[in-house]
Formats: C-alpha cells, sequence, structure tokens
C-alpha cells in the first residue's frame, strides 16, 4: 500500500485503489483511524489542495463569521470582549434591525419582483415574435434592439433621471420599475427569442390546423415549453435588480420608498446614534430574500449569465 | 440634431430653482432661522457652532456652545437670537452675537423662541418642560408637561407676548406671558414643530405622521391639512400666514399657498430637518442631515418651476416630432433612394404592396409595441440625451446652453477625474487580475479532487457568499477596516503588530490598496461556477488522451484546459471590464472618494457633479467618455481575444 508515487498521472489507478480501501476500512468503525488511513492514500498534491482549498474557503467566510458574531453582540460585548463569543446571545438584535429593514426589504421585493414580472411578459411576447412572425422591417428593429447591449447604464443614469424628474415621477415605485422593465428586456429578448427559434414548427402547424389563434399557441404551447427559460430571465432579473444601488441612490430620496440596498447604507444616519449589533442582524435579514431565491434558482442564474454573456 | 435642440432649448442663466446661496458643512443643521426681510439668517448645527450670515450668505459672526445647537429663533429685526443647544443651556443673544445671558436646565434644551421684541423667551427642553424667561434672563414660568415637548414659538410682543406649544401628547397649546393657558387644540399625532403667524390667526402644526396642520388662532380649529410622505421635521409660517413651508423626513421642503395647496417642492439630497421662511416670504432657508443649508428665493424658485413644466410640455411635443420625422424620413427614403426603392419594390407589388404587408403584420407590431415604447423612452432616448447634453451646461429646468468641448477641458484639468481615471485603470487590471487567478485556481483544484463528496461540497461552499447582497459585502468590510473596534486593526493588535494598525480609509497611501483588498481572497462564487461548469464539460476522451500521453496537470491545464477555456475567459474578461470602468458603490461607501482625491473613480465624480453640484452636462461627458471606453475595450475583446486563438468551439 505504498502510496509514494506522486504523479498525478496515474489519477485513475489511484482512485479505484482508494475505493478498494474504502470498502475494507468500512468493518473498522474507529472514524478517526478511517480518516487517517484515508488521507494516506492520498497524494502529496491531493493533500496540497485540500490545504489550500480549506485556508482559503476560512478566508472567504471570516466576514460571514464575523457578521453573524456582531449581530448576536451587543455594544458592551463588541467594545470589551471583543474577541470572546457573543455571551449572552442578543437574538433581540434581530427584532430591532427588522424594525428598521422590514420595509425597504418589501420595498425592494414589490419593485424587484413587479419590473421582473413584466419584463417576462413583455419580452416573452416580443421574444416569440421576432422568433416566429415575419413582418417588414423585423431584422433592423432586432438589431436596433440588441444594439442597446452595448449601451452602459453610467451614460444613460443622468439623462434617465432627468426624464424621471420630467415626467414627476421620483420618489415613486414607477421610477425603478418602469427603467428596470424597459432595461432587462434587452438581455431577455435575445434569451427568449433564441430559445423560440428552436421550438420546431410543426407544433404551431398542428395548432393552427385545429384553430388556434396566434394568442393562443403562444399561450398554450410556446409558453409551457419555454417555462424553464422564462425561469431563468425572472431569476437573473430577481437577482440584478435586488442587488442595484446607485439608480435607486439617484431617484429614491424618501426613506419610505427606499430599497434594501440603499437603505442598509442609511442606517446609520437615520437612527442616529447606532448599536451594531442590530444593524449587523439588519444586514443578513436583507439577505433573506436572496438565500430564498438562490436555493432553488442558482443553476437558473448562472445558465442565465452564461449565456447572456456568451450571445452577448 | 435640430430636433435634440428643440428639446434643449435654451432658457437663459437662472440658478436652479431660484437658490441664492448655500452653505455646506459635514455636520447636519438642526436649527435655522431668518429674519422679516430675509436679509439675516442663522444657522445652528451639530458641530456646537450658531453662523449668522448676511443677505449674501457671508459670514457676519458665530457663536459656539458646549455641545451640539438644538434650536435657534432670530427676532424679524434680527435684534434677537435665542439659542437652544444641548450644553442644557438656553442663549440669548444681541444682533452682534453678545451673549446677554445664559439658562440652564436639567436635561438638554432642544428648542428655544423669542419675541419680536426680545422681551420673552421660551424655551422646550428635554426634562419634560417649558421655561419662559423675561428680558434679562429671570424665569417667569416653569411648566413641567412630563411628555416630550419640542415644539414652541412666540407671537405678538412685550405684555401681549403669547407663547405657543406643541407636545408629543399631540397637543397644541397657547400660554399668555404669565403662564396661563389660553386655548387647547388636540391633534392625533406628536406635535414636532410649531410656527405662528404674526398677530397669531394661524398656527401651523407639523406632526410625526408626516401631516402639517393650520389652526385658526382664534379657536383651535382645524383650517386644512397637508400630507408629507413621512414626519415632519420643522414647519414655518409667513407673518401673515399667506404661505407656509414644511419640512420633512422625505428629504424635501413643501411650499404651501394660504389654501394649503402645494406651490413648489423642494428637493434635498437628505432629511429635512429645519425650515425658516422670511416674514414676507420673499426668502426660505432649508437645513438637511447631510449640512447643508440653502437659503431660496422665493419668486424666482417660483418661476423656475413654470419653466419647468413649459419644458416638460416641450419634451412631450419634440418626442411625436421625433416620431413623426422619422416616419418622414422612412417615406421619403423609400420613394428617393436606390436602396429604398429597392425595398419598396421587393416587398411585392410597389407601394401599396408595402402599406398592404405592413397591415397584414399589424398583430405582429402590436405585440412588440409596449418592448418597443419601453425601450425608447427609457434606454434610447436617455443614451442620445446623454450624448447631446455632454456638450451642453446643463442644469435641468434652468438651463440647457451649448458650450462645445468645455465640459471636455473642465476633466482634463479637474484634478478629481483625473485622478479617478487612474483609479479606475488600477481597478480594471486589478478587477480582471482577480477574477483570472483565484477562481480560476480553485475550480481546477476542486476539479482535480478525486472525491466527488469533497467536490460537492467545496464548490457548494465556495458559492454561498453570494447569497449576501453586494452592498452588504462592502459595509461588512468597512466594518472590519473599523480604525475604532475594526476585525484588521483588533486581530493587528492581537498579534503584536500595533504599529501596523491604521485608518485605513483615511490613509491616502493605503485607502486605494484597502478597497482592492476588499473580498479577500477574491474567490468570486460567479467566476467559479462558469469556469467549474467550462472544466467539466471539456469532454473525457481529451483528457483521457492525455493521460495516456503522460502529460503532467500543469502540462494540461496549459495545453488543454486554458485553451478550452478561452469562451469563459473572455466573458469573465469583458463583463470584469465594463464593471470596473463604472465601480461606483465600492468607493461610495467606503471612502466616499477620499482622502482627498486619492480613491476616486469617474463614476462617483459623475455622480457627485450631477447630484451635488448640478453639473448635469460635466457629468453627461464622464458618461460619454466612460461609454466610448467600454466600447472600445468590447470591440478589443471581439476582436482580439476571438482571434488570437484556434480552440474556441
Amino acid at each position: 500500500m505504498v502510496q509514494a508515487r506522486g504523479g498525478e498521472g496515474t489519477g485513475q489507478a489511484a482512485t479505484v485503489v482508494t475505493g478498494e480501501t474504502l470498502d475494507g476500512a468500512g468493518g473498522r468503525p474507529d472514524s478517526v483511524t478511517r480518516f487517517a488511513h484515508m488521507l494516506s492514500q492520498l497524494s502529496s498534491g491531493q493533500i496540497l489542495m485540500y490545504a489550500i482549498l480549506i485556508v482559503l474557503l476560512f478566508i472567504t467566510f471570516v466576514p460571514i463569521i464575523y457578521l453573524v458574531a456582531l449581530s448576536l453582540k451587543d455594544n458592551g460585548q463588541i467594545y470589551g470582549r471583543f474577541w470572546s463569543m457573543p455571551n449572552p446571545y442578543r437574538w433581540e438584535n434581530f427584532a430591532l434591525g427588522s424594525l428598521a429593514i422590514w420595509r425597504p426589504i418589501l420595498n425592494s421585493i414589490l419593485t424587484s419582483g413587479s419590473s421582473t414580472v413584466a419584463t417576462v411578459v413583455l419580452a416573452s411576447l416580443s421574444g416569440y415574435v421576432f422568433a416566429r412572425h415575419r413582418f417588414p422591417g423585423k431584422e433592423v428593429i432586432y438589431t436596433g434592439i440588441l444594439a442597446l447591449l452595448m449601451i452602459p447604464p453610467i451614460l444613460t443614469i443622468i439623462p434617465a433621471y432627468v426624464l424621471i424628474l420630467n415626467m414627476g415621477l421620483e420618489n415613486t415605485y414607477w421610477a425603478l420599475i418602469l427603467p428596470w422593465t424597459s432595461g432587462g428586456q434587452v438581455f431577455a429578448l435575445l434569451l427568449c427569442r433564441s430559445f423560440f427559434a428552436t421550438l420546431p414548427e410543426e407544433f404551431f402547424d398542428a395548432a393552427r390546423i385545429d384553430g388556434a389563434s396566434e394568442l393562443q399557441s403562444f399561450a398554450q404551447i410556446a409558453v409551457p415549453l419555454s417555462a424553464p427559460i422564462l425561469v431563468t430571465v425572472a431569476v437573473v432579473r430577481l437577482v440584478t435588480t435586488y442587488n442595484q444601488f446607485m439608480w435607486p441612490l439617484v431617484v429614491i430620496s424618501s426613506p419610505k420608498r427606499q430599497v434594501v440596498a440603499v437603505a442598509l447604507t442609511q442606517f446609520t444616519s437615520e437612527i442616529g446614534v447606532t448599536d451594531l449589533g442590530p444593524q449587523m442582524a439588519g444586514y443578513i435579514l436583507a439577505s433573506i430574500p436572496l438565500i430564498v431565491l438562490f436555493s432553488f434558482g442558482m443553476r437558473h442564474y448562472v445558465r442565465g449569465l452564461t449565456a447572456g454573456g456568451l450571445k452577448a | 440634431m435640430a430636433v435634440l435642440l428643440a428639446v434643449a432649448w435654451p432658457l437663459g442663466a437662472q440658478s436652479p430653482e431660484g437658490l441664492l446661496w448655500e452653505f455646506g458643512s459635514t455636520s447636519r443643521v438642526q436649527a435655522v432661522a431668518i429674519t422679516e426681510d430675509g436679509r439675516v439668517t442663522a444657522v445652528g448645527s451639530r458641530d456646537n457652532t450658531l453662523r449668522v450670515f448676511d443677505a449674501a450668505g457671508e459670514l457676519m459672526w458665530q457663536f459656539e456652545a458646549e455641545n451640539s445647537i438644538l434650536g435657534v429663533d432670530i427676532s424679524p429685526d434680527g435684534q434677537w437670537v435665542a439659542v437652544a443647544s444641548e450644553d442644557r443651556f438656553v442663549y440669548l443673544l444681541d444682533g452682534e452675537g453678545k451673549v446677554l445671558w445664559q439658562f440652564k436646565a436639567a436635561r438638554p434644551m432642544n428648542n428655544a423662541a423669542v419675541a419680536s421684541d426680545g422681551s420673552l423667551v421660551a424655551a422646550t427642553s428635554n426634562d419634560l418642560s417649558v421655561y419662559a424667561l423675561d428680558q434679562a434672563g429671570n424665569l417667569l414660568w416653569q411648566e413641567e408637561l412630563g411628555i416630550g415637548v419640542q415644539a414652541v414659538d412666540i407671537y405678538g410682543s412685550s405684555e401681549k407676548a403669547r407663547v405657543v406649544l406643541g407636545s408629543d401628547d399631540g397637543l397644541v397649546t397657547i400660554y399668555s406671558r404669565e403662564g396661563r393657558q389660553l386655548l387647547q387644540a388636540g391633534l392625533d399625532y406628536n406635535v414636532r414643530s410649531v410656527s405662528v403667524s404674526r398677530n397669531g390667526a394661524r398656527i401651523l402644526a407639523g406632526s410625526i405622521d408626516g401631516s402639517a396642520i393650520l389652526l385658526n388662532g382664534a379657536n383651535g380649529n382645524e383650517l386644512w391639512r397637508f400630507e408629507a410622505e413621512d414626519t415632519i421635521n420643522s414647519v414655518a409660517l409667513a407673518g401673515d400666514g399667506s404661505s407656509a413651508l414644511v419640512g420633512s423626513k422625505d428629504g424635501s421642503a413643501y411650499l404651501l399657498g394660504a389654501d394649503g395647496a402645494l406651490r413648489h417642492q423642494f428637493r434635498q439630497d437628505s432629511e429635512v430637518l429645519s425650515v425658516a421662511l422670511a416674514g414676507d416670504a420673499s426668502r426660505l432657508m432649508v437645513g438637511t442631515v447631510a449640512g447643508a443649508s440653502r437659503t431660496y428665493d422665493l419668486a424666482s424658485a417660483l418661476s423656475g418651476a413654470e419653466r419647468a413644466s413649459a419644458q416638460r410640455q416641450r419634451l412631450f411635443v419634440s418626442i411625436a416630432l421625433v416620431f413623426a420625422a422619422l416616419v418622414a424620413a422612412a417615406v421619403w427614403a423609400a420613394r428617393n433612394t436606390v436602396a429604398g426603392q429597392h425595398v419598396w419594390q421587393r416587398s411585392s407589388a410597389g407601394p401599396f404592396g408595402v402599406v398592404q404587408a405592413v397591415w397584414s403584420a399589424r398583430l405582429s407590431y402590436l405585440l412588440i409595441l409596449p418592448t418597443l415604447a419601453l425601450l425608447l423612452t427609457f434606454n434610447y432616448y436617455p443614451a442620445f440625451s446623454g450624448l447631446y447634453h455632454a456638450f451642453t451646461d446643463w442644469s435641468p429646468g434652468a438651463r440647457t446652453d451649448w458650450v462645445g468641448l468645455s465640459n471636455f477641458r473642465f476633466l482634463m484639468e479637474d484634478r478629481f477625474f483625473l485622478s479617478g481615471f487612474r483609479n479606475a485603470a488600477i481597478l480594471v487590471v486589478v478587477s480582471v487580475a482577480k477574477t483570472m487567478t483565484v477562481p480560476l485556481l480553485v475550480a481546477e483544484f476542486i476539479f482535480n479532487l478525486r472525491n466527488r463528496f469533497s467536490q460537492y461540497w467545496f464548490r457548494t461552499l465556495f458559492v454561498v457568499p453570494i447569497v449576501l447582497p453586494a452592498v452588504v459585502e462592502i459595509l461588512v468590510w468597512n466594518n472590519i477596516y473599523d480604525p475604532a473596534i475594526g476585525l484588521l486593526n483588533e486581530s493587528l493588535k492581537l498579534v503584536g503588530l500595533e504599529e501596523w494598525t491604521r485608518v485605513w480609509y483615511g490613509d491616502a497611501s493605503v485607502a486605494l490598496g484597502s478597497i482592492i483588498f476588499i473580498g479577500v481572497p477574491w474567490v468570486n462564487a460567479f467566476a467559479l461556477l462558469i469556469f467549474y461548469g467550462g472544466l467539466i464539460s471539456i469532454s473525457n476522451e481529451i483528457i483521457d488522451a492525455s493521460l495516456v500521453d503522460g502529460a503532467s496537470t500543469w502540462r494540461r491545464f496549459w495545453s488543454i484546459d486554458l485553451p478550452l477555456l478561452m469562451g469563459q475567459i473572455k466573458l469573465l474578461l469583458i463583463l470584469n471590464f465594463i464593471n470596473a470602468v463604472q465601480t461606483f458603490e465600492l468607493v461610495y461607501l467606503t471612502t466616499g472618494g477620499g482622502p482627498g482625491a486619492a480613491t476616486y473613480t469617474p463614476a462617483l465624480e459623475l455622480y457627485y457633479l450631477a447630484m451635488r453640484m448640478d453639473r448635469m452636462g460635466v457629468a453627461s461627458a464622464i458618461g460619454m467618455i466612460l461609454f466610448f471606453i467600454i466600447l472600445a475595450g468590447t470591440i478589443v475583446n471581439m476582436r482580439f481575444v476571438k482571434s488570437s486563438t484556434e480552440y474556441e468551439a
């Protein structure tokens, strides 16, 4: 059982050997010995990789651990006993933090949610039209829309703000919902069109023969078949808009209407003298919608961003 | 261009919304007061200082208390100034800033008012009492209300002076000079501020539910009420009660007419803590949490607002004209150009055929109409507007003057922009380097682990931090860098490197480094997933073949993995480049650009110029420059990076 052959080139063989040894070790309940045994099976390269990964993982998690620890302490514990664990645990920090942050969280959910729904509806409709209809000027219009991918937000933010001012919409939810709906459509349209284009023509021919109208075949054939891509668009848009900072900062001044990303940064000035604990608890609470979203939508998120980026 | 010019018709130079002058500081302005003719103003702020300015905004004198100034009142002739401070004193000063007397309460004084002849001073305190004092500082009477009180004003003079008080139980009470209750009216919520007209006929009360209520001073009946978006911090009433000013936590000061109708909204960059209105309503003043106190001229503010609405109409007309022009151009092109006639004829039988084709496809147009309308309004129009206004001196609602290249010339000499440019270049390089190294390394390591179980867990755990909103990560790092009680300094102390501790954001030599260091070890979850996804999609045959050929892991990485990951690298390269050029939150939330100009970025300077200095033209010029940089980068990435590799699928 000499495992001194360090070359990675023999990976396949090494895996097999490790597997056999583990089977053999199954009879021994002592997990420590088993772990030690397992380690001894690893080549030095593997051990090095494990070590580096564990160190990187630890450093990555330091801020999160710090955040959780602070969120459970009061100011006395933080300033007096910086390095000790929270004692007693100040769970009431979360109650205090939620008092200040529940409204911005609702604002965020409302604005992100409604703009995402609008984006999905509009982009799937027009994606369908661009993929399956023929009409004069189609390619010109489509190219015109795709050209918007080249326009960075930094160019439009000030003129868009002035536009919102002129429309009298600043400090309203519309100031967030309308531009987000509009801006998200470009990428969503791109994904939807290319997906709809892959659907076989026969489905739609069959529907037409059965007397389905254009809207019926959209709603009853195209949409159900494209559910995965629509979910992808929705997840990407939700995450993107929830994390938006600069635009809400510019167009929303009322704390009542502010979204959570900006409200978190105004925590300090709003309350005046602050306790760190509730503030940190607020940060954690603000993550809950994303935790919920990512717990089922991570796959969609990554796929959406990759597809959007690669196609653009 | 002509159409755009019509949109932005030059409107003549005029400062925005009638702003006369502004005094900016870093500490919140908690009290402002203004005389009858608006020529003398007093500003009390959290830095313990009361500053008195003349009509042009020049500092006349200042007075320093032991603690922050919470309340200020000035008599109509400017001869008397009452100051309430957190140092527990109420002071009476004369017109030159000399302290005539001071009076101490058990807790901080939170507001004060003075009669027009200085014969009576009323002060409210956090000890839940109100104090009335005469000209010499003798206590006339004191009433313990037993509930929070901070709204006080005085009308009348000498023996006929009356104190109007608003308290946290929602009561507005009028007291005589002797302390006798003359009238009491009840409102629904805590009264934060009161203001009374010269003869006492009208009382304006602002309460925490966001309503400002005008009461009849004779019987306490409600005349009208105005609802703001949020708690009202301060109200002011003109001497004759003909106009009112309401300052709210929602960040606006509202100017109301005699009937309570909104005449103008003065938007501020932060919560409005205090407002004052000259007796003849010619001038008004606003103090904010962010430390600005602004004095406005009412007449020009109102005419500015009228111009703005005229401009709005012009905007809608222009948009209609643009559409008409586009249609006309299309028709012209179809009739008079060779290509146009080609299209015209190709789309079946001549002109009539096109119309028919368009008509028969009307459902398609109808379905994409909402998308197009939104994109034209919120994406296309701002983009062109930004490009056009980069060449103008732009102050929406006031002026739009063509200035040629002078915005760009200004930027070439603006040290904040130049420093920002340098920093943006650094951030681009660093951000690309961060994404190309650590996540790729981690992805390779995880991919090369032999144990599927460990692979799964490492991948999952490295991705977990993505659930924190982007802003939260920056805020937590702010805390780690905190000079007083941050994790970094505490850790350095723990290991005995006390001399290494510093004010990380405040030291120009390390500030940018500190910002770059945020998020160490930079295992970007998104990049990791992209790289990992790329690695597992490399077909097993290729890897097996390399094993058979005896290639080392190192060799395999360079010769197989890296070329096959070119698509992913290209994607991350351009995404990082675009994001880094526009870096805003990372500096706005950490150093705010400081110390000095050390950590400015172009996007930050754009934000400051547009939102704080009202220089929208210069801000648009920055937007335009960044746009062209991003455009150039994207083109280079598309052409160069693609052609340099033959492996890409």
